[in-house]
C-alpha cells in the first residue's frame, strides 16, 4: 500500500460565473520515503491538488470530491479536529511565499513550538528547548538567538528555513513543498533544495513537490506528475520523463527551459514556446484539453479526449499519438 | 523607548497650547456677557461694569490670555464665578462618577465588541456577520439619550433590575457602585462598541486572508487559536487606534448620559458651567478632557510594540 493514494480527486470551485473545475479527476501514489513532483504552468491546478490533501481548500466556495487515502485513512471523510491531528503532524507543507507565509507577531520560536505544543503534546519549556534543535537541524547559525527573534529579523532564505523546520518539527510522514523556492534568491534555492535532500534522508519523509522548474524537478524528484488544467497528463520516472517525454505539453515544458551558455556556443539562441493559454476552466471540453495548443492535434484529439494508458513500463501519458518517440526530436 | 516617551510628553505641549488658545477664543467669541449675567436683572450697568472690571473682563484679549495661562502653569485653574470655589476644587468633587462611567463604559465595549468583530469576520456572510452588522448600524444611528431613556425605562422601570438614576460612590462597595453604572455605560458605549465592532471585522477579515493564517491551518491550529491568537493579534494595532480615537467619542457622549442618567459628574458641571457661562469651569473642564485625550492616545502609541514587534520607538 502506498503511503498517500489520491483517487479520481475533484477540486471545484463554484463561482458568480460558474463552476471552476480547478483540479479535475486527478489520480496518483506517493510511497513512503519517495519524492515526487508535480508540475506544470501557472493556473493548470498544482497548488489546489496540495492544498486539497490537506483539505485546506476553503469549503464553500471550494468542494473537494474523489478519495485522499493517506495510510489507508480517506482524509476526505475525517472530521475537522481529526483533520487538525493530520495536518502539521503527520502531513505538514511549506509554502511558496516565505516572506509572507510566517506570522509577523509571533517568535519564531513560538512558531515552531506551536505545532510541537499541539500535536506532541510538549509544554513550553520543552517546545522552545526543541525549536532551538530545529533551527540548528535547517541550518540556522546562533539558533538560541534566532529562536527568540520575529521573521521581520530574518532574510528570505532564513525564513524558508523556519518554514521547513515548522514542518519537520514533529516528523511528518509525508511533506508537502509548494514552490519552495520560487521566491528565493538562485544560490539560496540551491541551498534549500540541498537541505530538503538532506533532511529527507535524517527524517525520512515523502515529499510531494509542486513547481514549474524542471531544474528543481531534475534535482530532487524520482517521479514527476505532470499537469495541465485540472488533470494529469504524464507521470513517468525521472529520468525517463527527461529523456522521452510522451505527451506534446511535457515536450513544450522541456523545450522552453533556458539551457545554461546556449547561446554562447550558438547551439541553440532562441527558447521554445508554447502558443496560446491554459483554457479556461469553466466549461467542460469534449477533446484533450491540450489540444488548442497543441502542434500535433487532429480531429480525432478535438473530439475524443483521451485517456491515461501506459505508454511504456511505469511511464503514462494522456495523448492519441504520444507512442511515437520521435516527436520530441 | 523612554526618550521617545519624553519626547511625545513634550509634544502635549505644543498641543496643549493650542487647546488652551482655542478654548480660550471659543469663549471670548461666544455671544452672551458673564458680568451681565452675575449682575442679575436688577443691576444697573454701573454694576455690570464694576463686576466686569474685577472680573478682569475690560482687559485686552491678549492680556488677559497671557494671564490665564499663567495661572494654569501654577496648577491654578482660576474661581467659579458663581460658586467661588476653585475650578480645581469643582473638579475633584466630580471627578470619580466621571472617570467611573467611563473606565467601565470602556471596559464593556472591548470586551463586547472585539469578539463580536471577531465572530463576525469569522462567520462572514452569514446570518451571524449580518446580525453583528445590523446591530452596529442600529447603534450608530440612535442617540444616547434615546438609548439611555429606553434602557432606563426597561430595565430599571419596569423589570426593576437596576437603578433609574443616580450615583454611588466606589467607597461604599463595588457592587452599589456597578450597579448604578450598568445603565448608562451600556447607554454611552453602544455607539463605541459599534465603533470597534466594525473595525475589527474589518481589520480581521483583512487578516484571515493573509498566508500565516494559511501556515496556521496547515500546521493543525484550531479555529480559537487561528482567530483570536494569530489573528486578532496581527489585526491588534488598528483596533487598539479606534479604541484611543474612541475616548472623544466616550468624553462627548458621558455629557449627555450623565445628565440622562443624573450623574453627579464632569459632564453636568459642564453643563451647568455653559448654561452660566461660568467660563473659568468651563475652560477647565475642556482642558482637562483634552489633557485625558492626548495622554490616552500616547499610552495607545506605546501599547503598539506590544502587539506589533516591527514597531519600534
Amino acid at each position: 500500500m502506498a503511503l498517500l493514494e489520491v483517487e479520481n480527486l475533484q477540486t471545484h470551485f463554484r463561482g458568480a460565473d460558474g463552476v471552476n473545475r480547478a483540479v479535475d479527476g486527478v489520480s496518483f501514489e506517493v510511497n513512503s520515503g519517495e519524492t515526487v513532483a508535480i508540475v506544470g504552468e501557472s493556473g493548470c491546478g498544482k497548488s489546489v491538488t496540495a492544498m486539497s490533501i490537506l483539505r485546506l481548500i476553503p469549503e464553500p466556495p471550494g468542494k473537494i470530491a474523489g478519495s485522499i487515502r493517506f495510510n489507508g485513512k480517506d482524509l476526505l471523510k475525517l472530521s475537522d479536529r481529526e483533520m487538525r491531528d493530520i495536518r502539521g503532524n503527520e502531513i505538514s507543507m511549506i509554502f511558496q511565499e516565505p516572506m509572507t507565509s510566517l506570522n509577523p507577531v509571533l517568535t519564531v520560536g513560538r512558531q515552531i513550538g506551536e505545532t510541537l505544543r499541539l500535536h506532541q503534546g510538549m509544554n513550553k519549556q520543552q517546545a522552545e528547548a526543541r525549536a532551538v534543535e530545529m533551527l540548528k537541524l535547517v541550518g540556522i547559525p546562533e539558533p538560541e538567538r534566532r529562536v527568540k527573534e520575529y521573521p521581520h529579523q530574518l532574510s528570505g532564505g532564513m525564513r524558508q528555513r523556519v518554514m521547513i523546520a515548522i514542518a519537520l518539527a514533529c516528523n511528518p510522514k509525508l511533506l508537502i513543498a509548494d514552490e519552495p523556492t520560487t521566491a528565493l534568491d538562485v544560490t539560496i534555492q540551491a541551498q534549500i533544495l540541498d537541505l530538503m535532500r538532506d533532511l529527507k534522508r535524517t527524517v525520512g519523509a515523502a515529499i510531494v513537490i509542486i513547481t514549474h522548474d524542471l531544474g528543481v524537478v531534475a534535482e530532487v524528484a524520482e517521479r514527476v506528475i505532470v499537469m495541465y488544467a485540472g488533470r494529469k497528463v504524464e507521470e513517468a520516472e525521472v529520468g525517463r520523463l527527461f529523456r522521452n517525454p510522451r505527451h506534446p505539453y511535457t515536450q513544450g515544458l522541456l523545450g522552453s527551459m533556458p539551457k545554461l551558455g546556449s547561446s554562447l556556443t550558438g547551439e541553440e539562441t532562441r527558447l521554445q514556446e508554447i502558443p496560446g493559454l491554459v483554457p479556461s476552466l469553466k466549461k467542460k471540453l469534449d477533446g484533450c484539453v491540450f489540444a488548442s495548443r497543441c502542434a500535433y492535434a487532429t480531429d480525432l484529439c478535438l473530439k475524443v479526449a483521451p485517456g491515461l494508458e501506459e505508454k511504456a513500463e511505469g511511464h503514462i501519458a494522456a495523448c492519441h499519438y504520444a507512442l511515437k518517440e520521435s516527436v520530441a526530436a | 523607548m523612554f526618550a521617545y516617551v519624553v519626547r511625545r510628553i513634550l509634544a502635549t505641549i505644543p498641543v496643549m497650547a493650542v487647546v488652551a488658545l482655542f478654548v480660550f477664543s471659543l469663549l471670548y467669541i461666544a455671544p452672551g456677557d458673564p458680568a451681565a449675567v452675575i449682575a442679575g436683572d436688577q443691576a444697573t450697568p454701573e454694576d455690570v461694569e464694576r463686576i466686569r472690571a474685577s472680573l478682569g473682563l475690560d482687559r485686552p484679549y491678549l492680556v488677559r490670555f497671557g494671564a490665564w495661562v499663567w495661572d494654569i502653569m501654577r496648577g491654578d485653574l482660576g474661581v467659579s464665578i458663581f460658586t467661588n470655589l476653585p475650578v480645581s476644587t469643582m473638579i475633584q468633587q466630580r471627578i470619580e462618577p466621571t472617570l467611573s462611567l467611563m473606565v467601565v463604559t470602556l471596559l464593556l465595549a472591548v470586551s463586547v465588541a472585539v469578539p463580536l468583530g471577531v465572530l463576525a469576520a469569522w462567520k462572514v456572510g452569514t446570518w451571524v456577520d449580518n446580525a453583528v452588522m445590523s446591530f452596529a448600524v442600529l447603534a450608530f444611528s440612535v442617540p444616547v439619550f434615546v438609548v439611555g431613556y429606553l434602557l432606563a425605562y426597561i430595565f430599571a422601570l419596569e423589570l426593576d433590575w437596576l437603578p433609574v438614576q443616580g450615583y454611588t460612590a466606589f467607597s461604599q462597595g463595588f457592587w452599589p457602585w456597578l450597579e448604578n453604572l450598568i445603565l448608562p455605560a451600556i447607554a454611552l458605549g453602544s455607539v463605541y462598541i459599534a465603533l470597534i465592532a466594525r473595525i475589527t471585522r474589518a481589520t480581521m477579515l483583512e487578516v484571515l486572508q493573509q498566508d500565516y493564517i494559511r501556515t496556521a491551518r496547515a500546521k493543525g491550529a484550531g479555529q480559537r487559536s487561528i482567530l483570536f491568537l494569530h489573528a486578532l493579534k496581527n489585526a491588534a494595532v488598528p483596533i487598539v487606534t479606534v479604541i484611543g480615537i474612541g475616548i472623544a467619542l466616550l468624553i462627548g457622549g458621558a455629557v449627555v448620559t450623565e445628565s440622562v442618567f443624573a450623574i453627579p459628574g464632569l459632564g453636568r458641571l459642564t453643563v451647568d458651567a455653559i448654561l452660566r457661562r461660568d467660563y473659568p469651569v468651563i475652560q477647565g473642564v475642556v482642558l482637562l478632557f483634552s489633557f485625558v485625550y492626548v495622554l490616552v492616545n500616547l499610552a495607545i502609541d506605546l501599547l503598539y510594540t506590544l502587539f506589533d514587534p516591527r514597531i519600534r520607538y
